[in-house]
């Protein structure tokens, strides 16, 4: 088991530093922070100021070993857009963006699950037509064009709500059904599949046919084992809470993590960027080891499996 | 004048509560693509266009520009102004103008705010510095000869000095403020000046709110409030208008404007601003390096086709790199190189021309209608013999990238003041842009752009400003000209409002009231 965990905890480390090294080689190589922070407006002389203020006169591999020394040291930068800690830029963002991530997977598991379900359990029915051709509709209707139809409809046409902003929670409702109805459309045909190759198993018919009721079989055999790929997905989905919501926060004008990453990277102010993405692979790896230990929850065989293998087998 | 401070403050304390009670002015909401580059708010820190739009909502200079009206001088800290000599300008105080701390403005304030910590003291950035030099290079001293009356004296003779303190580098702020500020990001962030609004709270890539600032010298501002919002997306931006949670947004492209127009409550008003549009040209590329070829380049296009169609008419061609505003350093009767594409093929077969590609670097709308501009350009030199590919790149750092893939770019000169040297030489002359990218230079241009910077004789000055646009406009072509930039605001219709000539909103009792 320590060494399941071991492995794991390694390549989540390998994962983050490859992804913070790509970043910051991509970042310094396809633009000068300098220039997009000070605006081509700005004197040269003061963008070169700037340039020297913040090291980024110096070799490309001294600013990345200077970067990482400090990231051993707890230190994760300051934004070279005015000066303050990336992480405490970067922690008072997180709530907001919360505020809409949570609520919205609430929706996606509310909505998405007992959708596919009810799907599955009426396979070729009109109501599994109608699920599937909504699921369609919102897994394939891109968010951005989502949340615009719906804020001409509910703000434009009908005044109901705010079309963006992040004033009160009634301006959090638009952000927070877009966000929720793509992700629900994904989980509700996800969670049909797993359904119907699981009702569609042996020991289905073998339960059926032993007289337990239909009701006892979704729930005690079908379920629980359709629910491995669902978890999968909804790993992701809680991987991606702190970052999953950049293009939305872009529309509904909401001052999120989504928001912060869009500016950090247009300005390439780094040290902000590395930040979220150090943030945001940390929470996807402890998503996917929750989601690893979930499997062995939900599949006994799964357990048995990892606690019998050969060393190196569980890797 | 201490006691005076002291006796009005109690006074205005009493007053406050009573003025917030009554006080039936509506606030005013704006949404806007950007609040800040640079996430401050301090003019010499955050030089961009969106700076500038809301920098004359809270700070103010000594002179003015007249943004509704001719965009000429005009008083505004300071009631009048004149020459002592070539070095210095003296400029009489306007009396009893209150700041946003409730004190009246002093000289000293004045003199710290351009010549003191505030632009070169050891705890100001270094690019504020830097900028501050740019604006006032031959800057010596502030005097204060006697009460009311300041003295900005320069090293060197200067006959811009009044075009550089028009700039908003040298607005006027509080000292006392700015000292007693906890840090300079935390003054950056609430500076502390005279203008009609004072800053009230900002939240950086979120939202920006003013409070009026009743006891301005320039009456009484007609909104209680006025609350910036950023809003990235133009759709976005449309939406809030329409559904009523805005009044005013910004940064309206031209294709908007129909959409905005159809709906009888709402208009859409701007007009070309102190800005030009043009497309910087790379001499020491392989092909551009014969002169020939960059002037086929200038005739092949019709500009009058490119405003007509992509801009609905709402700007215009300028006469070259300089605009009227500039006084009698306007040379009236230049023209932009004419379209002809039997001229621009006279000129390829003279150079030789055999169809070798052409890079041009363009970005993706960070100028309004960018891209279809660029297209469209492209098309229009094919028709005469030029194989011109565009680049899309995603910032100004790959559009300046130098190599040999640098040809032509896109770019956009302000003029920041009435004279020739805030643009055509900030931005073209030895240490402008365009010779820093080493992307042009000529002898002679230089010599005049010197001339133009020191000389104090008018009539050589005037003679060295049409000289240098023929050489970098016709003879030798440093860049093209492609028309005038023009901002376009969509508004309500029920709000009385002139969009200014520049990016600076104006909300002044001047300038704005609300009712039918």
């Amino acid at each position: 088991m320590l060494r399941f965990f071991g492995f794991r905890l390694l390549r989540a480390a390998i994962t983050i530093v490859m992804v913070v090294t790509f970043a910051f080689v991509v970042l310094r190589l396809s633009g000068d922070p300098a220039l997009l922070i000070m605006s081509v407006d700005a004197p040269p002389e003061a963008v070169a100021a700037f340039r020297t203020a913040w090291g980024l006169d110096e070799p490309l591999w001294v600013q990345y070993f200077k970067y990482f020394s400090a990231i051993f040291e707890g230190d994760l930068g300051r934004s070279m857009r005015d000066g303050r800690p990336a992480l405490t830029l970067v922690l008072e963002r997180v709530p907001a963006t919360l505020a809409l991530t949570i609520p919205a997977l609430l929706i996606k598991l509310c909505i998405g699950i007992p959708a596919g379900i009810t799907a599955a359990l009426h396979r070729n029915s009109l109501l599994d037509r109608l699920v599937m051709a909504l699921a369609v509709a919102g897994f394939t209707i891109p968010s951005f064009v989502l949340g615009l139809l719906l804020v001409l409809l509910f703000a434009v046409q009908l005044g109901w709500l705010p079309s963006g902003g992040q004033e009160s929670w009634r301006h959090a409702i638009l952000p927070v059904i877009t966000l929720g109805v793509g992700g629900a459309a994904v989980l509700a045909r996800f969670t049909r599949s797993a359904m119907l190759e699981v009702l569609g198993q042996p020991y289905i018919r073998t339960a059926s046919a032993k007289g337990v009721p239909w009701r006892a079989v979704v729930w005690g055999h079908a379920l629980p084992n359709a629910a491995i790929p669902t978890v999968t997905i909804v790993g992701f989905m809680v991987g991606s809470l702190i970052a999953g919501a950049v293009v939305v926060e872009s529309v509904f004008s909401w001052p999120g993590v989504g928001r912060l990453l869009v500016v950090a990277v247009a300005n390439r102010d780094l040290a902000v960027v590395q930040c979220i993405l150090l943030l945001v692979a940390a929470t996807m790896v402890t998503s996917n080891l929750v989601v690893d230990l979930l499997y062995g929850a939900l599949d006994p065989r799964l357990r048995s499996g990892l606690a019998s293998a050969p060393k190196g087998a569980a890797a | 004048m201490r006691r005076r401070q002291f006796a009005v403050l109690p006074a205005l304390a009493l007053a406050a509560p009573a003025i917030a009670q009554s006080d039936q002015r509506p606030e005013l909401r704006v949404a806007v693509q950007k609040i800040s580059n640079s996430n401050t708010l301090e003019t010499p820190r955050e030089q961009s266009n969106v700076g500038f739009r809301l920098s004359t909502l809270f700070v103010e200079g000594l002179i003015g520009t007249g943004w509704t009206t001719d965009m000429r001088a005009v008083p505004e800290l300071a009631t009048a102004w004149r020459r002592v000599d070539d070095r210095t300008v003296e400029f009489d105080l306007r009396a009893d103008v209150r700041m946003h701390d409730g004190r009246v403005m002093t000289a000293e304030d004045a003199a710290f705010s351009i010549g003191g910590a505030r632009l070169y003291g050891s705890a100001t950035p270094p690019e504020v510095v830097a900028t501050a030099r740019r604006t006032f290079p031959g800057f010596e001293r502030m005097e204060i000869p006697r009460e009311g009356v300041l003295r900005f004296v320069n090293r060197i003779p200067d006959v811009t000095l009044e075009g550089r303190l028009a700039q908003n580098v040298g607005v006027v702020v509080s000292q006392a403020a700015f000292e007693a500020a906890e840090n300079w990001l935390a003054w950056a962030r609430r500076p502390v000046g005279t203008g009609p609004y004072r800053v009230a709270e900002y939240r950086p890539d979120s939202s920006l709110t003013f409070e009026a600032h009743d006891a301005y010298w320039g009456g009484r501002p007609p909104a209680r409030r006025v609350r910036v919002v950023e809003v990235p997306e133009v759709s976005s931006r449309v939406n809030a208008l329409f559904s009523g949670e805005v009044d005013f947004i910004t940064d309206m492209p031209p294709d908007q404007i129909p959409i905005i127009e159809r709906n009888p409550r709402f208009e859409v008003l701007g007009s070309p601003i102190n800005n030009i549009r043009i497309l910087a040209f790379d001499a020491g590329h392989a092909v551009l390096r014969n002169p020939l070829v960059r002037r086929a380049l200038t005739h092949a296009i019709d500009r009058r086709a490119i405003v007509d169609s992509l801009w609905a008419g709402r700007t215009e061609m300028p006469r070259g790199l300089q605009l009227p505003f500039f006084g009698d350093m306007y040379v009236a009767d230049w023209e932009s190189p004419r379209f002809d594409v039997a001229e621009a093929r006279r000129l390829l077969r003279e150079a030789s021309y055999r169809g070798e590609p052409i890079p041009y670097r363009c970005l993706n709308n960070y100028y309004t209608g960018q891209t279809a501009t660029a297209q469209v350009l492209v098309e229009m030199w094919r028709a005469a013999g030029l194989n011109v590919q565009l680049q899309m790149m995603e910032n100004f750092s790959q559009i300046s990238e130098p190599g040999p893939t640098r040809a032509i770019r896109d770019w956009s000169v302000t003029h920041t003041f009435g004279d020739p040297v805030g643009s055509l030489v900030r931005a073209m002359g030895p240490r402008g842009e365009l010779q820093n990218q080493r992307e042009w230079t000529n002898e002679e241009f230089n010599r005049l752009s010197a001339t133009l910077e020191s000389s104090t004789d008018r009539a050589e000055r005037r003679a060295a400003h049409a000289r240098m646009l023929t050489i970098i406009e016709r003879e030798d072509p440093g860049y093209m000209v492609l028309h005038t930039a023009a901002t376009f605001i969509g508004k309500r219709r029920d709000i009385r409002w002139r969009a200014s000539q520049g990016w600076p909103l104006d909300f002044r009792a001047s300038n704005l009231s609300f009712g039918a």
